[in-house]
């Protein structure tokens, strides 16, 4: 399935991956255009190996890449887009004796950022950016998760990248910094290209144009929100009782059912569907198949 | 899961890409490859510096130099060896730091991340390598320390910059070398592992025991060349030494860079430094393992042989002090003492008495005389035995100093004072000679068993240089340490003067073995008037100057009981000492 957009920025045409005997990633085909792109999936789906080959640190095993034109088969065209690129990986370490600031300074330097008037105020602008501000001086080792991930986060800014990858960013960020960090995406200056993976269907609706569904392996959809959960109206339903005829039956926070199926369960009346309705049907139909 | 994480070779990606954009946008303002290694060497090379592995190492090596400097007086020729032993220790510390420092990433889970980046794993590496610049101020803290401790203390002789830059480079190579092994093997225990090595390396140079030893990282206690009166030219090879270490850093940085290239070019090029670097250390190694000149090796053995030959004389007060060129400072520090026994003596010995500098070396040594016939080897030898500084015979007119062993400062030097002055006294009253030390069996010193001239020799020493009263007591020992001789089947109590072991004066043990009938006597005249001690000894001097003459005698002349000494148990079958009898 391929996202049909005008002046694709990066491209994946028949992307493979195997890891012994898993298929990751099946002839995978992707195209990404300026703004965000969120991609949804289960754990084991190829989030991220799809992701780091966007990021040119893995390769595939079959099928290419291109970002803004180059070939990252090509040493000098990988260093290239490298130098456009700003990348979390979804595990990232980080070296626990180094403060915040000298870490963010260590990895603008490996971003080529060599002028040290700009360093630092590249530095100090990603460190406002995720509001670590007064944290500078801090040792990485005294900071909280959710601090560490705003501290990953700030590192894949340091450049103004032209194209940002971001494994499970929200992971380990408490409500209000995913709503800063929203807010932080969308006001990124240059139009980047960003691609966000995550487990948390509300951010995808809350702030990507477009959202990509990968499940094992494949692209299961691609478009906007609105469609992804256009693509469950009449298949969900609310309801007092739950529904053991419902492909998925749950309680939600108003103490009612709310059911995803083909027919209305007695007594249910139908809702207008989500972005996680529409994942969660697409996930359910894939693992049906 | 990470592929290509280095991206391309060094060499290749930022020409190729300088002026291409396909995509058509805006080339981000980025620096040259170059100026991302200096900036990152720059980091890594502050990290360095403040490096607690690298701070421990330098106060480690510090305290190396100090205890192998010792107080004694610093000859430069062997000090700058020493220095690079303290240099060894950072050079450790900067391995196990370099190690840490390039295994950063991969320990700490971010090799994913560093594989994004567009600085790649041998721009890292190189910037890592680059970066060892910053243990060079630790190495040069030791060798401005250490220099400052040395001319401080009276420096002989003068640095040699191809030792202490030899020292530098140690610690390089070492850095390099833990660079190495940090792009292969990420764990702590690695540079660890590569820190005990390099410590194993050196720590066994003497095991081969011939010229190879000066290939091995440092060596600095193995040889004799330190304790020669003069640096023996081109020995120990220092200059080629350097050069080999630069070798070795050099090809320790291509074994890193090694595993970060890909392209064929960027492989060739450091194939070709890589040899180049081989060939190096090879030549420098066949230089150092060239034999010495048969020339430098006959005028060597010609100066320790016949010191007189190179030695300058000086007379003062009737005594002749004998020291190799390069001493002359030494002479204020011998006069002192001497003079003040001479002072205060009623005569002197018909015989005058020389102060001489002597050098120990030990022959064969296949370190010395490698290389050569061994003719000429047992000629070197033979002519080297009959050295002042080996002789096991005293003359009874000559104090020998070996070199070396003269302290610059402080306790010890105090001590040296004592043991010049009371050798000076000896010879005064007799005691030092060949009839005398070596009448007893198997070369052990005499005994001067109830005679009065030991405690007036004694007392002489403590009047010229005033040791202090408890550090005397000290040498009568206590327990398992009472010193003792026996003679004629008897145990006798005896006495270490302060400094008896230090080596200032030779040969050791080849003056009287002194007693602590003797010392007491010579305490408790020390609490006399000296007019009245010197009156009685002036009275009738060649008296006091007979064997025969007892310490009862000296003491019923002076007035003053006799001091009693507590027995020692019979001895078992031990070496019987004989008596003094000249």
């Amino acid at each position: 399935m391929t996202l049909n957009v005008c002046s694709a920025a990066v491209r994946a045409d028949g992307l493979s991956r195997r890891y012994g005997s898993t298929l990751a990633l099946d002839e995978v085909d992707l195209t990404l255009e300026r703004g965000i792109t969120g991609l949804l999936g289960p754990n084991g789906a190829g989030k991220t190996t799809l992701l780091s080959i966007l990021a040119t640190v893995s390769e595939p095993d079959a099928g290419r890449v291109s970002a803004f034109g180059l070939d990252p088969r090509d040493g000098a065209e990988r260093v290239e887009i490298r130098r456009r690129l700003g990348y979390l990986p979804q595990e990232l370490g980080y070296y626990r004796h180094f403060t915040v600031a000298g870490f963010l300074d260590y990895v603008a330097i490996l971003k080529e950022i060599t002028d040290r008037r700009r360093r630092a105020e590249e530095v100090a602008r990603v460190l406002a950016a995720v509001g670590l501000e007064r944290r500078a001086r801090t040792r990485i080792r005294a900071l909280s998760g959710g601090l560490r991930q705003r501290l990953g986060i700030a590192q894949a800014l340091l450049g103004q990248p032209d194209l940002l990858i971001l494994d499970e960013p929200t992971a380990g960020l408490d409500p209000e910094q995913r709503l800063r960090f929203r807010e932080l995406l969308s006001g990124l200056p240059g139009d980047p290209v960003i691609v966000l993976s995550t487990h948390q269907a509300d951010d995808i609706a809350a702030i990507c144009p477009k959202v990509v569904v990968l499940l094992q392996g494949r692209v299961r959809f691609a478009g906007t929100p609105a469609e992804l959960a256009a693509t469950a109206t009449a298949r969900v339903w609310a309801g007092d009782q739950r529904n053991a005829g419902a492909h998925l039956s749950w309680r939600g926070g108003d103490n009612r059912w709310r059911h995803i199926g083909d027919q209305p369960p007695p007594g249910a009346e139908p809702v207008t569907p989500t972005v996680e309705d529409g994942y969660l049907l697409l996930s359910q139909a894939a693992s049906e198949q | 899961m990470t592929s290509r994480e280095g991206g391309p070779a060094i060499s290749d990606a930022d020409s190729a890409v300088a002026s291409h954009d396909p995509a058509g946008l805006p080339a981000p303002s980025r620096a040259p490859r170059m100026r991302t290694v200096l900036a990152l060497a720059k980091v890594e090379a502050s990290f360095l510096v403040r490096s607690l592995l690298v701070v421990a190492g330098l106060l480690a090596g510090g305290a190396v130099v100090w205890v192998t400097i010792g107080s004694k007086e610093p000859l430069w020729w062997n000090v700058g060896w020493r220095i690079g032993a303290g240099q060894l220790v950072i050079g450790m510390a900067v391995l196990a730091a370099a190690q840490l420092a390039v295994g950063r990433a991969r320990r700490n889970g971010m090799t994913d991340l560093y594989a994004s980046f567009p600085a790649t794993a041998g721009t890292r590496t190189l910037a890592h390598l680059v970066g060892l610049a910053g243990a060079a101020p630790a190495s040069l803290l030791l060798i401005a320390a250490a220099d400052a401790v040395v001319q401080l203390r009276g420096a002989i002789g003068a640095p040699s910059i191809a030792v202490l830059v030899g020292g530098l480079l140690l610690v390089i190579a070492a850095g390099a070398a833990g660079t190495a092994i940090g792009t292969r093997f990420p764990h702590p225990m690695a540079g660890v592992l590569g820190a005990l090595v390099l410590f194993l390396s050196s720590g066994q140079s003497h095991l081969p025991g011939a010229a190879e030893l000066w290939l091995y990282p440092w060596e600095s206690f193995s040889d004799q060349l330190g304790g020669l009166p003069g640096p023996l030219a081109g020995y120990p090879p220092a200059a080629p030494h350097a050069v080999e270490l630069a070798g070795l850093a050099a090809l320790a940085g291509v074994v890193a860079l090694a595993v970060t290239v890909t392209s064929t070019r960027a492989r060739g090029g450091l194939a070709a430094a890589g040899t180049v670097a081989i060939a190096v250390i090879c030549l420098a190694g066949a230089v150092q393992v060239r034999p010495i000149p048969t020339g430098d090796l006959n005028q060597l053995v010609n100066e320790v042989a016949d010191p007189g030959s190179a030695q300058r004389c000086t007379t003062a007060s009737q005594v002749r002090y004998c020291l190799y060129p390069r001493f002359g400072s030494l002479l204020p520090s011998l006069e002192a003492p001497v003079s003040e026994v001479l002072a205060l003596l009623p005569a002197r010995p018909a015989q005058p008495l020389t102060v001489r500098q002597v050098v120990y070396l030990s022959l064969p040594d296949s370190t010395l005389t490698h290389g050569h016939l061994n003719r000429d080897v047992s000629r070197w030898t033979a002519r080297v035995q009959q050295a002042p500084g080996n002789a096991t015979v005293t003359p009874a007119t000559a104090i020998y100093l070996p070199v070396g062993n003269w302290p610059a400062a402080g306790g010890q030097l105090a001590d040296a004072h004592f043991d010049l002055a009371l050798a000076t006294a000896e010879w005064a009253v007799r005691l030092l000679g060949p009839s005398g030390s070596l009448s007893g069996g198997g070369g052990m010193p005499c005994v001067p068993l109830n005679q009065a001239r030991e405690p007036v020799a004694i007392w002489l020493a403590i009047l010229a240089t005033h040791p202090p009263a408890g550090e005397l007591q000290d040498g009568l020992g206590v327990g398992t340490t009472i010193p003792a001789a026996v003679v004629r089947n008897t145990a006798i109590r005896g006495w270490d003067y302060p400094g008896v072991g230090g080596g200032y004066v030779t040969p050791p043990g080849g003056g009287p073995q002194t007693t602590a009938a003797g010392y007491l006597l010579a305490s408790a005249m020390t609490r006399l008037p000296q007019q009245k001690v010197s009156h009685i000894l002036a009275d009738d001097w060649g008296k006091w100057l007979n064997w025969h003459t007892t310490d009862a005698q000296l003491a019923a002349a002076l007035g003053i009981p006799m001091p009693s000494v507590s027995t020692l148990p019979a001895p078992a079958n031990g070496p019987e000492a004989a008596l003094c009898t000249t």
